[in-house]
């Protein structure tokens, strides 16, 4: 007996070193994921309420702005800023988890329709799937990004997505930016597939698993996209001022949006960051810190622009480029070690 | 905090230099580059001082981290650092941007140039431990949506370090992969300076300028060596002037540059990635004429989506076509130079709206060439046809996206076609699962994931198409993986490795305990020393025969797959010999029968020990422990060719340890261990590990075309099956398989009814006797 025990001690000793495989434990990256969609889903759906509150007293005006305003102001008012103000807190959540959603394939699609993809007319091939089937009959073919599609109608920067009636929402008796009354259709439908957008990303996303490949391919795709934010940075009013024909990122400087992008990021590598020390430590300890710099290069960035410094096109620009050249940096030493860690990335 | 950063990095370099350690060259590049953005910055600021004080710390830096390193035929390197620190100096003292942003761009790519050659010379010399030290100082491709930075350098570097690849084969990897990076670098750079030039962002322009000059530097002497010595000058001088030139003039020296640089390409592409190009540039190209001919009718367009999509796939041709162009002129200057004519005469009747007849023949003109042209090994490329395939699905989706139903299904049934024609047959032979799963996504798919042929006739909407179009992608990443390598896992080869190592190092401990514990009196004692040194010489011979082995190996590795056919043929040889030898006890007695004789002639009757029976009895140790060894190394290549030394090694050294164990206590515990039990256990080990090494060798003979394919229709094994014991559902397979077990269990039934007709024909005469 005594024999077979050792026979079989020795085979154990053989076997067990053949069984081990890398693995991380990833876990903490859906917990977040979920914690913060939880609430998304909340503001999403205040907007939502609100957007309802603002159709109901315009269908009461006969969708006539002038006399909505004229008649239900106060009452006007109050929701259009329950609206921004739902708008102003889902959309830097949604920022937090965006590096998750975009980066991960099976949840890539709710980003385009959420916060990324362009409309159907700038980009056929690879715009949102959407229409907007507005209350009215009317249909939107593919407009664009639900935050989008939102911030323009709320904030007023397209002139199809607004009644062109002013309400002077800040009373100080002057017509001001985001004080052009919206189409309450638009509004609606808009709140309204937000709201089911992102109930069907928080339910996609606790049915995903999140796997060693997943986490690998949202940094490899998501970290190098610094040029794309800061280019829409320099483009939007808070680089080019009044100059600026964008009409997304508006309202929140896309700094802010960079910011809590990189956070979410930095998430998902201090997960698979066991993994990665134990191929090379030394790039592991790069790469976290080439990651923390490059969110402290752009908090510094943002707490300049929020001091009042405003930057002029020319520096934006500087500023991406080097940002850019970081990120890529951080992106090739990811992309070697899942690479030596046999991760495959899909393309 | 920066300052105290760089005072530390700098104290850190200086102490390192001091004690001749080597500086990590990418931190103290980027450190140096950081240094010099800061310098930018105080630039915009107006702070002059802050930047000539963060452009000397950027010096100091440098001095600091690679002081001596570029020298010999280097010293062009540092000439050019020089140069362009004295550059940024002037520059920030002048409160001049321009000339900083300029100086910063060739600051960092004389690095690179510096830190590629470094890396290429270290290969050369097979000096893995500097490879990677300098490798990470590199700039990586633009990782997108859609495409990964490489890491073929990495990798190749990391062969090299396991012995898995030899420096020329390395070289040529870390070359492809770094002049592929730079070329498209270079080609990003010029694409920024045009932006920076357009938006009029002077700094800007002159850094992406100095960058795509500094990149191209990196790619001369590929450049030199394709178009001569006077193109290169003359490619210099345009870089040069499109550096100095004032606005104005931009447009004029960029068009010299991209004049210079057509049909440029730096990198040569690795016979799979030609062959996976031209699959790309054959089947691209015989869609053009299907698609095109479905959009216009009597001379005038009737879908614009169909011709759009034409359009997709000649562009999609003829970048497949620019990148093997080269390599189909060295077959046939003549077709291919017509390819180059006739290509562009595709676009032109696309879109002058020509009968699809005069189409489609400058295209069946095209292909005749092609087939032609295009030799044997790349016409069947796996990469190929999935790229073509998912090119035709992005087309369904966009249809449906434009609520182009009709459209979609085109896509679809063009996309299921090639898929038929093509890899389906490899899929169902190795994976008929996988196979399953994409037929039924392209049809009518399952409850959770529809097919798409279900969905397009129901006109679903866009959000179920992609949701299915997702699994379906998804299986086509799997399928790649899969044809792609077929390897098997390396925990199975870890432990397979193991096993041999093990069973064969019992062995080879039991001959030598038995022969020692036959030298039992005190003066037979003093025959073991000599028959344990041959021991021990055997052991170091096994060690040379790996050495040998893997070299042998490494020098035939261009045979590719089929060297693994080969090796995998005498790995299964080795072991049915093993497998046969184990069972036969006969032979297992006879051949320890004829070890003790050997030893009994050696010391039979002699008093004193002699010299012939010194040399003798080492002999004597040293084949029955060599023997083993031999086989072992054998069994082993076939291992390393499949998951290369390291894995392996991992299961040698289990192997060994375990071997150790059972020494330790037969030899320094005296302990005697259920041998014959333990035989029997390794023995159907080996069995086990025979059945896979049959299965895995079948499997490589089919991919190199050795075996034909036989899928056993309604059987389908799971995944893990393949990867742990070669079992994939096809007939060739599991028939070779179910051979060998016969053969493993027929050997030990024979040898049992061998054994008993013995002990039969010892009992007889006894009997008679009585």
């Amino acid at each position: 007996m005594k024999r077979m025990l050792l026979i079989l001690v020795l085979m154990l000793t053989l076997a067990a070193p053949v069984m081990a495989q890398p693995s991380a434990d990833l876990s903490a990256i859906k917990i977040y994921l979920l914690e913060t969609l939880a609430v998304l889903q909340e503001e999403s759906g205040r907007l939502r309420a609100a957007a309802q509150a603002y159709y109901d007293l315009a269908n009461e005006a006969g969708f006539d702005y002038e006399t909505l305003w004229a008649n239900r102001r106060a009452e006007t008012t109050e929701t259009l800023l329950k609206a921004k103000d739902a708008w102003m807190a889902a959309s830097p959540l949604y920022e937090q988890v965006e590096g998750i959603v975009a980066g991960v394939p099976v949840l890539s699609e709710f980003d385009v329709i959420l916060d990324a993809g362009a409309s159907g007319a700038d980009d056929p091939e690879n715009g949102v799937p959407f229409d907007l089937n507005l209350p009215d009959g009317r249909v939107l073919e593919r407009p664009g990004n639900l935050f989008g599609v939102l911030e323009s109608t709320l904030w007023g920067t397209r002139a199809d997505y607004s009644s062109g009636i002013w309400g002077d929402l800040n009373r100080n008796g002057g017509q001001d930016f985001g004080e052009l009354l919206p189409d309450a259709n638009v509004l609606l439908s808009a709140a309204d597939s937000m709201n089911r957008y992102t109930t069907d990303l928080a339910a996609a996303a606790n049915e995903w698993t999140p796997t060693v490949e997943d986490a690998f391919t949202a940094l490899v795709v998501m970290v190098p996209t610094m040029s794309e934010y800061f280019g829409s940075w320099r483009d939007s009013r808070f680089v080019s001022g009044e100059a600026s024909t964008q009409v997304d990122f508006v309202v929140i400087s896309r700094l802010a949006d960079i910011e809590d992008i990189l956070g979410g990021l930095q998430v998902i590598y201090d997960n698979v960051s066991p993994l990665v020390e134990g191929v090379d430590a030394a790039q592991h300890a790069q790469i976290q810190q080439g990651l923390t710099g490059l969110r402290e290069y752009v908090a510094d960035l943002y707490s300049r622009e929020q001091a009042g410094y405003r930057f002029t096109p020319e520096e934006a620009d500087l500023f991406g480029s080097e940002a850019q050249e970081r990120a890529q940096a951080i992106t090739g030493q990811i992309a070697q070690i899942a690479a030596l860690l046999n991760v495959s990335l899909p393309e | 905090m920066r300052a105290i950063g760089i005072t530390v990095l700098l104290l850190s370099l200086l102490i390192a230099s001091g004690v001749q350690a080597q500086a990590n060259p990418v931190e103290v590049a980027r450190a140096v580059q950081e240094r010099l953005f800061d310098a930018q910055v105080a630039l915009l600021r107006g702070d002059t001082a802050a930047a000539e004080s963060a452009v000397t710390d950027a010096r100091s830096l440098y001095a600091a981290g690679f002081e001596g390193t570029f020298t010999g035929n280097l010293r062009d390197i540092e000439r050019r650092i020089t140069a362009a620190f004295d550059r940024a100096l002037a520059g920030t003292q002048a409160g001049d941007g321009v000339q900083l942003a300029a100086a910063r761009g060739m600051i960092w790519t004389s690095l690179l140039d510096g830190s590629s050659r470094m890396v290429a010379a270290a290969v050369e010399s097979n000096d893995a431990s500097a490879a990677a030290l300098w490798l990470p100082l590199r700039d990586f491709r633009v990782s997108t949506r859609f495409s990964r930075p490489g890491a073929d350098a990495t990798l190749a570097v990391k062969a090299l370090q396991e012995g898995k690849m030899l420096p020329a084969a390395a070289l040529e990897a870390v070359r492809a992969d770094l002049l592929d990076t730079y070329q498209a670098q270079l080609t990003a750079s010029l694409a920024a300076a045009d932006e920076a030039h357009s938006n009029g962002f002077a700094t800007r322009q002159a850094e992406e300028t100095a960058l795509a000059a500094g990149y191209f530097e990196i790619l001369a002497p590929a450049y030199e060596q394709q178009r001569g010595a006077a193109a290169l000058t003359d490619v210099r001088a345009a870089f040069a002037a499109l550096a100095a030139v004032p606005g104005n003039r931009y447009e004029i020296a960029r068009s010299q540059v991209d004049k210079r640089l057509a049909g440029f390409r730096a990198a040569p592409l690795s016979s799979d990635e030609l062959a996976r190009r031209a699959g790309q540039l054959s089947r691209f190209i015989a869609l053009v004429p299907v698609e095109y001919a479905r959009g216009v009718r009597g001379g005038v367009v009737t879908n614009d989506i169909e011709i759009q999509e034409a359009l997709t796939f000649y562009e999609g041709a003829y970048a497949a076509f620019a990148d093997v162009q080269p390599a189909l002129a060295d077959r046939d200057p003549q077709a291919a130079g017509r390819i180059a004519e006739l290509l562009p005469q595709v676009v032109a009747q696309i879109r002058g709206v020509v009968e699809p007849g005069v189409l489609q023949g400058t295209v069946d003109e095209i292909s005749g060439l092609l087939s032609g042209i295009i030799p044997p090994e790349w016409r069947s490329s796996t990469g190929s046809d999935i790229d073509v395939i998912l090119s035709l699905l992005d087309q369904l989706e966009a249809a449906v996206a434009q609520h182009e139903y009709t459209l979609a299904e085109s896509s679809r049934l063009d996309a299921y076609a090639l898929l038929e024609l093509g890899m389906e047959q490899r899929l169902r032979g190795f994976a008929p699962d996988l196979a399953a799963r994409i037929e039924s996504l392209f049809w009518e798919g399952t409850r959770e994931n529809p097919g798409l042929a279900s969905l397009l006739a129901t006109r679903a909407p866009q959000e179920t198409v992609s949701a299915s179009m997702m699994a379906l992608r998804a299986a086509f990443d799997d399928a790649r993986l899969l044809l792609d390598s077929g390897r098997t896992a390396p925990g199975a080869v870890v432990g397979n490795a193991a096993v041999i190592v093990f069973r064969e190092g019992l062995e080879a401990v039991l001959i030598l305990a038995s022969l020692l514990a036959s030298l039992r009196t005190a003066e037979e004692r003093r025959y073991r020393r000599p028959l344990v040194a041959g021991a021990v010489l055997a052991l170091g011979a096994t060690a040379v025969s790996w050495w040998l082995a893997n070299n042998l190996l490494a020098a035939l590795l261009p045979l590719g797959e089929r060297l693994e056919a080969i090796v995998s043929l005498v790995a299964i040889g080795v072991l049915l010999l093993i497998t046969n030898w184990f069972f036969h006890k006969v032979y297992w007695t006879g051949w320890m029968a004829n070890f003790h004789a050997r030893k009994r002639r050696l010391i039979g009757g002699v008093a004193v020990i002699t010299l012939g029976q010194t040399t003798g009895l080492v002999l004597l140790g040293f084949t029955s422990i060599y023997r083993e060894g031999f086989e072992t190394v054998l069994f082993l290549q076939s291992l390393v060719l499949e998951a290369g030394s390291s894995v392996v090694l991992q299961g040698v050294a289990l192997g060994l340890f375990g071997t150790a164990i059972v020494g330790l206590i037969t030899f320094a515990l005296q302990v005697r261990l259920p041998y014959k039990k333990m035989l029997i256990v390794t023995g159907v080990l080996i069995g086990v590990v025979l059945l896979t090494m049959v299965g895995n060798t079948v499997h490589i003979m089919q991919a190199v075309g050795w075996l034909p394919i036989t899928p056993i229709p309604g059987v389908y094994f799971p995944h893990w099956m393949g990867q742990w014991f070669g079992t994939f559902a096809t007939w060739q397979g599991i028939i070779l398989q179910a051979v060998a077990g016969t053969f493993v269990i027929g050997s030990y039934f024979l040898a049992e009814h061998q054994s008993k007709r013995q002990r039969r024909q010892r009992v007889r005469p006894a009997a008679a006797g009585m």
